[in-house]
């Protein structure tokens, strides 16, 4: 029998298909790995850039690469981060495999370079898990690739009006990135008026989850990023208010309203500098939580969290232990201490994030140093209008928290005009715009300093403390 | 402003007027207008109309010296049309009319002020989506050195008439314009008490911050 030559080169369409799907995967996943071994062996982050590189070699990449895999999304204004560090606890805890992407590479490219550096060359995922921290605007696109099966929304703030122009936006992007996904259970906050207006367009399972009483005894004057209903434009009412615009809102109009939550704080019981203890209710069981971070923001992002672990089926005992044994993550309130120094770090980058760090301040218990960096590159924003939304009238009520205010960064002239104009008198602010003299001034006096830079001075920052005093790098 | 009245001892007192509260325009001296929402033009609209209107058109003409930032700015204008065509009339306090696009204006900018408020150059912020087109006889409040200002087009910014500053400068405007800040207090002082002189103040942070995004801004070109 003579084989006709045409006959064995015919190969069905399908197998063509598939075979040159999987070859193309390989080359990407390839390059990925290469090029992020090469980038960080010369020192050079290689967090987004491997990814920008498959998105181009194979822009499907995500999508094969995603399909085996179980995701959970965290995405929303403030809060994505340390939300996602303490989900992560509770997948450690439970023993599940999974994978995370860290250090804010929250976008596309970023996120693409995740999963294929956790996946094998032939596309395959290498765990069961991946939780993905995913900047809002970007969810809109990421979701295109990524069908996730839990998705946690912490909140809606206004933030970086130069990229979202407004805050609308902001939530139809995470409604898009919900509706990709009509398969996901999804965790929304139910103190926010902003957020909790999604439902009427999903079709998702919905865990709503919350806070049923004031947090702070004393709060800053805010300006509410949503004072009007949103469905029929009359100002709402609140039965409490925890912070911004977050709380029991009601409409008396409409009857738009706060729904119950099935995950809650139904008291807070303590706050102090390092930490807070709640009465977390998980479903029907209530019990006693200590949270590994301060403030009211960080509760906030605790049962978030909590809310994740009850989608997921983790056990509660195991939920309520994930919070007190979870350590804060990268520049969200590290602390570095150097010549006997305590120099913590609290990132910054909007009226209300920046404004929950001042209501933790003022109960600080020894005079601090403050300093602020404000830079206006991309990530940070580049409008810094936002500076003019927080209450630092406040400081003047708590001099004696204050020792100075120094200001540096990129915008530094701007931010310690915002200080004059809020009152500070003229003897305390100073500008210091040279990060080693800065940081030599630090560690030269001797109150405990409370640096709150934004996203990339905190990364330069970071960078000059890793190389002169040795701490680790921000990828590890 | 209230604060570079206090440093030269010259009481101020802020109001707030709200969503449906009424004010007499005669009560006042500085009228501050800023910006705010698409979303939120509806609640507006409705409140001008309950008299609000009136007073503004009123007060303008009296030479009652106005600050408006972007939204409030156009809302002084003829009218604002969508960018699907929908035609909401605002003010027309001044000869002027807004045509909303889909892509924004965003970013830092700076003009130069006309000569006769003082030819400064200011440096500010702008984030809007509605293009202005000023009327024939309606002087700009500057010409733009750097970025879009009123349409990206005519290189005019903003809008003068009488007492009114009108731009669509955020940033914030004032901090680190601090010779704008002062002519706009002046033109308030001088119709109230005639003989005006302002004691230069402290500025070197305003000064500072201002040089330093003129320089990013305007060199290198």
């Amino acid at each position: 029998m003579i084989l006709n030559h045409s006959s064995i080169l015919r190969i069905p369409r399908e197998c063509a298909i598939i075979t040159t799907m999987k070859i193309r995967t390989l080359i990407a996943v390839a390059a990925c790995k290469i090029s992020r071994f090469a980038l960080r062996k010369i020192g050079k982050g290689g967090t987004n850039a491997p990814g920008k590189v498959i998105l181009k070699i194979y822009p499907q990449v995500l999508k094969v690469l995603a399909r085996n895999v179980k995701t959970i999304v965290v995405t929303g204004t403030n809060g994505k981060t340390t939300t996602a560090r303490m989900i992560e606890q509770s997948l450690q805890e439970s023993g599940i495999r999974y994978f995370a992407n860290k250090s804010g590479a929250n976008m596309l490219s970023g996120i693409a370079a995740e999963f294929a550096m956790n996946s094998t060359l032939g596309g395959r995922c290498k765990y069961e898990y991946a939780l993905i921290e995913c900047d809002e605007a970007a969810f809109k696109t990421v979701s295109q690739y990524v069908s996730s099966q839990y998705i946690v929304v912490t909140n809606v703030f206004r933030d970086q009006l130069d990229r979202y122009g407004e805050i609308t936006h902001t939530i139809n992007s995470i409604l898009i990135g919900i509706k990709n996904s009509p398969e996901a259970i999804v965790c929304i906050n139910a103190d926010c008026s902003l957020s909790v207006s999604m439902i009427d367009e999903i079709t998702n399972e919905v865990i709503f989850y919350g806070v049923e009483e004031e947090i702070y005894k004393e709060r800053v004057q805010e300006v509410s990023d949503a004072p009007y209903c949103i469905k029929c434009k009359t100002e709402y009412e609140y039965d409490y208010i925890t912070y911004g615009h977050l709380g029991g809102f009601r409409c008396p109009n409409c009857g738009y309203h706060r729904p119950d939550t099935s995950v809650a704080v139904e008291k807070v019981l303590e706050c102090t500098p390092d930490i807070s203890v709640i009465q977390l209710r998980l479903k029907n069981n209530s019990y006693t939580a200590m949270i590994n971070l301060p403030g009211g923001y960080n509760i906030y992002n605790a049962i978030a969290a909590a809310a994740a672990g009850v989608a997921l089926g983790i056990a509660d005992d195991v939920i309520v232990h994930a919070l007190s044994s979870f350590e804060g993550g990268f520049g969200r309130m590290e602390k570095f201490t150097i010549n006997g120094i305590d120099i913590r770090m609290i990132l910054i980058k909007n009226p209300a994030g920046c404004n929950q760090v001042l209501n933790f301040l003022s109960n600080t218990e020894v005079p601090s140093l403050f300093v602020v960096a404000l830079n206006d590159r991309y990530a940070d924003g580049k409008d810094i209008s936002w500076i003019w939304d927080v209450d630092f009238e406040k400081l003047t009520t708590i001099q004696d928290k204050l020792t100075e205010i120094w200001v540096t960064g990129i915008r530094a002239d701007d931010m310690v005009l915002r200080f004059k104009y809020a009152g500070v008198p003229i003897e305390k602010l100073k500008v210091v715009k040279d990060y080693d003299i800065l940081i030599q001034g630090m560690i030269s006096q001797e109150a405990p300093v409370y640096m709150m830079p934004t996203y990339t001075a905190m990364l330069d920052i970071r960078e000059k403390f890793s190389k002169n005093f040795g701490f680790k790098d921000f990828w590890e | 402003m209230e604060k570079r009245l206090i440093w030269r001892g010259i009481e101020a007192e802020v109001s707030n007027i709200s969503i449906g509260e009424s004010f007499n325009y005669e009560d006042y001296d500085i009228f501050f207008i800023g910006g705010g929402q698409d979303f939120e033009q509806g609640v507006l609209l409705k409140d001008l109309q309950t008299g609000k209107a009136e007073q503004i058109k009123a007060a303008i003409e009296e030479e009652k010296t106005f600050l408006t930032i972007c939204g409030g700015y156009q809302m002084l204008g003829n009218y604002y049309k969508t960018w699907d065509g929908q035609e909401c009339e605002y003010i027309g306090a001044l000869d002027f009319y807004t045509i909303g696009h889909k892509e924004r204006m965003i970013g830092d900018y700076a003009f130069a002020c006309d000569e006769a408020d003082g030819g400064m150059i200011v440096v500010g912020f702008e984030n809007h989506s509605g293009k202005t087109y000023l009327g024939q006889g309606l002087r700009p409040f500057g010409t733009v050195l750097s970025g879009n200002g009123n349409n990206g087009e005519d290189k005019t910014e903003g809008a003068r008439y009488k007492n009114v500053f009108a731009s669509y400068s955020h940033g914030a405007l004032l901090p680190k314009n601090p010779r704008l800040c002062d002519h706009i207090l002046k033109t308030a002082l001088k119709r109230k008490y005639t003989d005006v002189s302002l004691e230069a103040l402290e500025d070197t942070f305003e000064e500072d911050a201002n040089s330093y995004m003129r320089e990013r801004l305007l060199t290198n070109k």
